[in-house]
């Protein structure tokens, strides 16, 4: 069950992700879903579903751009709570990398 | 799989979902491939990026029913734990006296027979290390039989070269045996400490 606890983890990373992401600019879907698999390996289908319940939790609103090539783009923009709860997910995912490595370092040193 | 594919399945996954949700969803898969075609990607490659349509319709269908569901690591109640010793602030109750006392007891037998085995094996490490130290003096031995004034014998000469070849193999091998000693004598002891301890702080 090693693979399913390290997708539950890659989801749970993808949403801090995603909102790092929109925040540094506003982005589109295909935009993000590439900038996303730069850094970690995941599913980018995943993407979709995430970022529909960002917008239904209010934490982002999104935007039709035209572009010279291809389709309009929907693009994803962080909303002011959006931006605070991003920071409350830093500021927790910090301290969670934190204690993880804290205990597995005291495993280590048995 | 190929687009076509690939959204058929989606299409059918989707299913519970309200028509008009079920209809934006797709449209973002569908500009997906658009946009990752237009980057010179195949269909298949980008069917395999995305994943497998059953579970991305899951994902939809789950994440819209626990929208408020937290990340996992997310808990608003948490309070930062200090960053002094982590056992410490892990205080289970304590074990009743009679369970010590069991736990004492187990230890102790466990013990008369635990420790000769690990002394023993620590003799092995002494011996193998002893071994590889005698291989390895055979030269000076050999010199001290031709002081007393012994005839010179080829064949000594040859045996006191292999002897220092097996020597310095034998002095390598006592390195990670002697690492391992350590190692495990340490963690039996970090074992017995933990359990001798139990629930209470350690």
């Amino acid at each position: 069950m090693s693979l399913d606890i390290s997708v539950q983890f890659k989801k749970g990373a993808l949403e801090l992700c995603v909102l790092v992401l929109i925040h540094e600019h506003d982005r589109y879907g295909y935009e993000l879903a590439q900038s996303v698999s730069q850094h970690i390996e995941v599913a980018e289908g995943a993407l979709y579903p995430l970022l529909r319940r960002l917008v239904g939790e209010g934490y982002c609103t999104t935007y039709l751009q035209e572009s010279s090539e291809g389709p309009p783009r929907k693009y994803y923009k962080l909303t002011p709570e959006g931006e605070s709860y991003m920071r409350k997910l830093v500021v927790e995912w910090k301290q969670f990398v934190k204690s993880v490595s804290n205990l597995i370092e005291r495993g280590s040193r048995l | 799989m190929n687009k076509s594919e690939f959204l058929a399945q989606l299409h059918d996954h989707l299913s519970v979902l309200p028509p008009e949700e079920r209809q934006e969803l797709m449209e973002d898969y569908e500009a997906h491939f658009t946009f990752a075609l237009q980057n010179g990607k195949t269909e298949e490659e980008i069917a395999m990026e995305l994943g497998n349509p059953a579970e991305l319709a899951k994902e939809a269908i789950d994440g819209r029913f626990s929208a408020k569901e937290p990340v996992y690591w997310f808990n608003p109640n948490a309070v930062p734990e200090p960053t002094g010793p982590p056992i410490a602030s892990a205080a289970r109750p304590g074990r009743s006296g009679f369970a010590s006392a069991m736990v004492y007891t187990g230890l102790f037998f466990l013990n008369m027979v635990a420790v000769p085995l690990l002394i023993s094996l620590w003799m092995l490490g002494v011996s193998l290390a002893t071994a590889a130290a005698g291989m390895l003096l055979s030269p000076v031995s050999l010199g001290l039989e031709y002081l007393v004034g012994n005839s010179v014998l080829p064949a000594k000469n040859y045996a006191v070269l292999v002897l220092m070849g097996l020597g310095i193999l034998l002095a390598l091998a006592s390195k990670p045996v002697f690492k391992w000693l350590i190692r495990i004598s340490k963690s039996y002891w970090t074992w017995n400490v933990q359990t001798a301890h139990g629930g209470n702080k350690a």
